[in-house]
């Protein structure tokens, strides 16, 4: 290429770096809301080694929606899938009581599907309001 | 109108090239968009929150200092300083960070001391100063709180304006030139065809003559 850089290459490295840059922040690993209320800090380790901080309002706020031995089920944060060309989003629910936690927040019965809930927007910026340290995004790759 | 992309040769590898860029370019926007979407929508939401939490300060602030002015006048001034330094104390507020679609954005939350007493003797001083106390505790929250939500709401506004940037370029540059030259080279290739059947037949018409 004599030394220049080809215009795909451009393209597909920004392309690369914006997914890596979307989704740097997603947890190394999910944890417990019975074990996150045993820290002093809740926080979890990000897969770009920052510390994502949960406010323990939000983590009262979430107990108090949960009945019985929920709390050691429920994994945090919660995961919101951004796919592109779709209106709609979806959250994962790998146990019900994620769906459980989003439909008491929404404040109405939502379909289960294979593990994940589909929110219209407005349901999202209702979850998003009262969840915004116990929920992240993830942002699938266009196709 | 578009500006054209400088083809070097008009060649078919040319035009799968320009093709394989153009769906490149056409994913990038894809994910730009959405991104500019959540972004949009989570600054609009803080703004919001910003204006609910700020006039609720306002609020607890002018009826904490009317409590103080009721307080000092019932114990006056010196036996009110006296009272206030003994409960005077530091802060734990425990910052992190949060990251929405990209955007590192400060969380602060105060810890509560849990503590049953203030410093202040009970038995020396009134209610009214215990409801100031609590008054002034909750605009130090709101305080804290606005601190995160303003901070937030610039870094979003920054990020928001910097991606419009991308996706305005890519949507009315990048993709209408790649598109534009695209359909010049398919264009010139059925020219190329044209010339060569209309060729063709010339060369067919001389065979005949002779």
């Amino acid at each position: 290429m004599n030394g220049k850089i080809s215009y795909e290459r451009v393209l597909r490295d920004y392309l690369t770096g914006e997914l890596k840059a979307l989704n740097a922040h997603l947890p190394a690993r999910q944890k417990t809301l019975a074990d996150l209320f045993k820290e002093e800090y809740p926080q979890v380790l990000c897969n770009d080694g920052s510390v994502h901080l949960f406010k323990r309002r939000e983590l009262e706020y979430i107990d108090g929606l949960l009945d019985g031995d929920e709390r050691s089920r429920l994994l945090l944060p919660i995961l919101i899938q951004i796919s592109p060309d779709r209106s709609e989003v979806e959250a994962f629910c790998p146990g019900m009581v994620e769906a459980k936690v989003i439909q008491k927040v929404i404040g109405m019965p939502l379909e289960v599907k294979s593990g994940r809930i589909t929110l219209y927007r407005r349901q999202l910026a209702v979850l998003r309001r009262h969840l915004k340290t116990t929920t992240q995004y993830v942002f699938a790759p266009p196709v | 109108m578009p500006q054209l992309i400088k083809v070097t040769r008009p060649t078919k590898i040319e035009l799968i090239k320009l093709r394989r860029r153009l769906s490149l370019a056409t994913r990038i926007q894809k994910l730009v968009k959405d991104r500019v979407s959540i972004l949009v929508m989570e600054f609009l939401q803080i703004a919001e929150q910003t204006v609910q939490v700020k006039r609720s300060m306002l609020e607890d602030f002018a009826s904490m200092y009317r409590s103080l002015s009721v307080s000092a006048g019932y114990h006056g001034y010196i036996a009110l300083e006296k009272e206030l330094i003994a409960s005077e104390g530091g802060l734990d507020i425990a910052a992190g960070l949060r990251n929405i679609g990209g955007v590192k954005i400060p969380a602060f939350e105060l810890k509560k001391t849990g503590k049953a007493l203030r410093g202040y003797s009970l038995t020396d001083t009134s209610s009214w100063l215990d409801r100031t106390a609590e008054l002034s505790e909750k605009c130090l929250e709101a305080i804290v709180e606005l601190a995160e939500l303003q901070r937030s709401m610039a870094q979003l506004g920054t990020e928001i304006n910097r991606t419009k940037r991308i996706v305005n370029a890519l949507e009315h540059l990048i993709i209408p030139g790649l598109q534009s030259t695209i359909k010049y080279l398919n264009m010139k290739f059925e020219e190329r065809d044209r010339e060569e059947k209309s060729r063709l037949k010339r060369v067919k018409v001389l065979l005949e003559r002779k």
